[in-house]
């Protein structure tokens, strides 16, 4: 019994830092941008959040042992049983969970509801308790590019899809697209707002291009013999050919001409100072200030370029240049 | 091929490398040896240009380190001490992407990758994320890329470590090979009886400063020993709690 209680204060220290990570949501211009300009209206994009949000925090507490090492410790039968049967209390949401079940099925949340969350906290839990054979790296098939640049393209597209910010912006697409699909016939402008939106889900990821890459791959970066222009080259391409198909069933050049200018304000702090992010959160931006200065430059391309004329795609598009120039080198500075 | 002039380095008060000259010719293998802080990393962050050194100055291939760090990198093969290997890329994509960015043909680049990674036992592990990879494929993976590109120099950090033995005669023959095809290596170790096989010249480097440089035949006694006497002197402690009598 002592040994499993040893352990469970363990892992409950583990997953108490790693729910800080979460912090991370602070930082994120999508959050910033729902709360302080979306208020009342912004209950569907907490949702899309929430849902997104749901299943890193349902995986299993015992997965934070490496699977050796539990094998490795003196763990009777029993001591395993209360290890597998206690952890997963170690996760607040169980509790919560249990707290709807007891005093807000009905109430608060419909008995449905509860089922749904409860049916995908469950079934996040399994997936990631009884990891599936030879599956897991499906994902990680990505597309091959032109160039000598492809495995670095390849490798930073891999990096954006472990990050959330992501799989909103996928959400939010993918819900345009069934209504387009199933629905009424969307207004333009209601096309325009949502790619704001998908662009602005992805925008604190052009904050911190690097955060991923690790000690070892800055170290590999400083190896290499390539310019800084090009290595921020390497993280735009792999920005754009996820935001512009996530755009494509939306307004596809505002799209284009917001991700652009993205990139261009994010360049700035994404090579000054390397921010290290966590896989599977919310990329957490360079600061309030860059943040905001993004959301309104990348709000006003869109506009600019659905109001008026497609040839504001144009300096959207000699901004990202000189961005990536200038701040190409800084990031050489900064890396090498 | 490789000339450190008065070399020295510091951060803040702490010296990290102090007044080091050193000479190494083509194709020979000197290995840089030294305790754990002794300055080994921080020399060799300067000669592969990764570190301005606050004086003196370094040349690698007639280029001096600090003034052309792009072109050096072009010419020389590192293998870092953290390894530097993207938990994205699989053993096989690191491979091809230092083709890719080395300028090497795009059929050169696959036919070296296969023989590489043949030649390390890396093949059932080609598609593995560097991420899952053990300690030893992520060393062999960074040791093919330094190789991959043919570089002029080699520059090795711990190579030894964490190597299974057949790997490490493997890779101790590939340095043999290319030291032989002209390609000077400068590796640091501290697994000194493959130091003693491979190395054309020694050097001991102690608390940044250079105690020791000769050639390999030119040490008094065996490497270990003047290692002992001149670096560092081991310290055995007992342990009195182990053993199956003590509680």
């Amino acid at each position: 019994m002592a040994r499993s209680f040893a352990i469970l204060r363990a892992l409950a220290l583990a997953y108490r830092r790693d729910w800080t990570a979460f912090q991370s949501l602070a930082g994120n211009n999508f959050f910033l941008l729902t709360a302080f300009l979306l208020r009342q209206a912004g209950t569907f994009v907490y949702l899309i959040m929430g849902l997104v949000v749901l299943f890193p925090l349902s995986t299993d507490p015992l997965r934070k042992i490496p699977p050796s090492r539990l094998a490795l410790w003196p763990l009777g039968r029993r001591e395993r049983w209360i290890l597998r049967l206690a952890s997963p209390w170690i996760n607040p949401l169980t509790w919560g969970l249990a707290a709807l079940a007891m005093w807000g099925a009905g109430r608060i949340v419909t008995v449905g509801m509860w089922a749904a969350i409860a049916g995908l906290f469950a079934a996040a839990f399994l997936v990631s308790a009884l990891p599936l054979p030879g599956g897991a790296g499906m994902w990680r098939r990505v597309p091959h590019f032109p160039g000598p640049l492809n495995q670095l393209v390849r490798k930073n597209l891999r990096e954006i899809l472990t990050t959330l910010d992501f799989y909103c912006a996928l959400i939010l697409s993918g819900a345009v697209l069934a209504c387009r699909v199933f629905g009424p016939a969307l207004p333009p402008e209601a096309l325009m707002a949502m790619t704001v939106l998908v662009v602005a889900a992805m925008s604190s990821y052009a904050q911190c291009l690097f955060g991923l890459d690790g000690e070892g791959g800055l170290s590999r970066y400083r190896l290499l013999p390539v310019r800084g222009w090009r290595l921020l080259l390497a993280k735009d391409a792999a920005f754009l050919a996820v935001a512009i198909p996530l755009t494509l069933p939306l307004a596809v050049l505002p799209g284009i001409g917001a991700a652009l200018v993205t990139l261009a304000i994010g360049h700035a702090p994404a090579a000054e100072h390397p921010r290290p992010q966590t896989r599977w959160r919310f990329s957490t931006g360079g600061g309030l200030g860059n943040g905001a200065i993004q959301l309104l430059a990348l709000a006003m391309t869109a506009f600019a370029i659905f109001s008026t004329s497609t040839w504001f795609l144009a300096p959207a598009l000699a901004a990202w240049a000189l961005s990536l120039g200038w701040f190409g080198r800084k990031a050489e500075r900064v890396l090498g | 091929m490789i000339s450190c002039r008065n070399l020295t380095r510091r951060f803040g008060e702490f010296t990290a490398v102090s007044g080091l000259d050193l000479e190494v010719s083509t194709g020979a293998i000197c290995a840089f040896l030294g305790p754990n802080g002794a300055g080994k990393s921080t020399t060799v962050k300067m000669m592969t240009g990764l570190l301005s050194p606050t004086s003196g100055e370094v040349t690698v291939c007639g280029l001096n380190a600090a003034a052309n760090p792009l072109e050096l990198k072009r010419r020389i093969g590192v293998l870092p001490e953290d390894l530097g290997l993207f938990d994205d890329l699989t053993v096989e994509e690191h491979l091809l992407l230092t083709g890719d960015i080395y300028g090497v043909p795009r059929h050169e680049t696959r036919a070296r990758t296969a023989q590489l990674l043949h030649a390390l036992s890396l093949e059932h592990g080609r598609r593995t994320f560097a991420a899952a990879c053990s300690h030893g494929m992520r060393k062999k993976t960074a040791f093919a890329m330094a190789l991959l590109p043919n570089p002029q120099v080699l520059f090795l950090d711990e190579p030894f470590e964490a190597i299974d033995p057949v790997t490490a005669k493997i890779m101790r023959d590939l340095l043999q090979s290319v030291a032989r095809h002209g390609v000077t290596v400068f590796l640091t170790s501290h697994i000194l009886s493959m130091v003693e096989r491979i190395a054309h010249q020694i050097v001991m480097i102690r608390q940044g400063v250079k105690v020791w440089d000769s050639a390999a035949g030119d040490l008094p006694q065996s490497l270990e020993d003047h290692y002992f006497d001149l670096v560092e002197t081991p310290v055995v402690e007992e342990l009195e709690w182990l053993g199956p009598s003590r509680s």
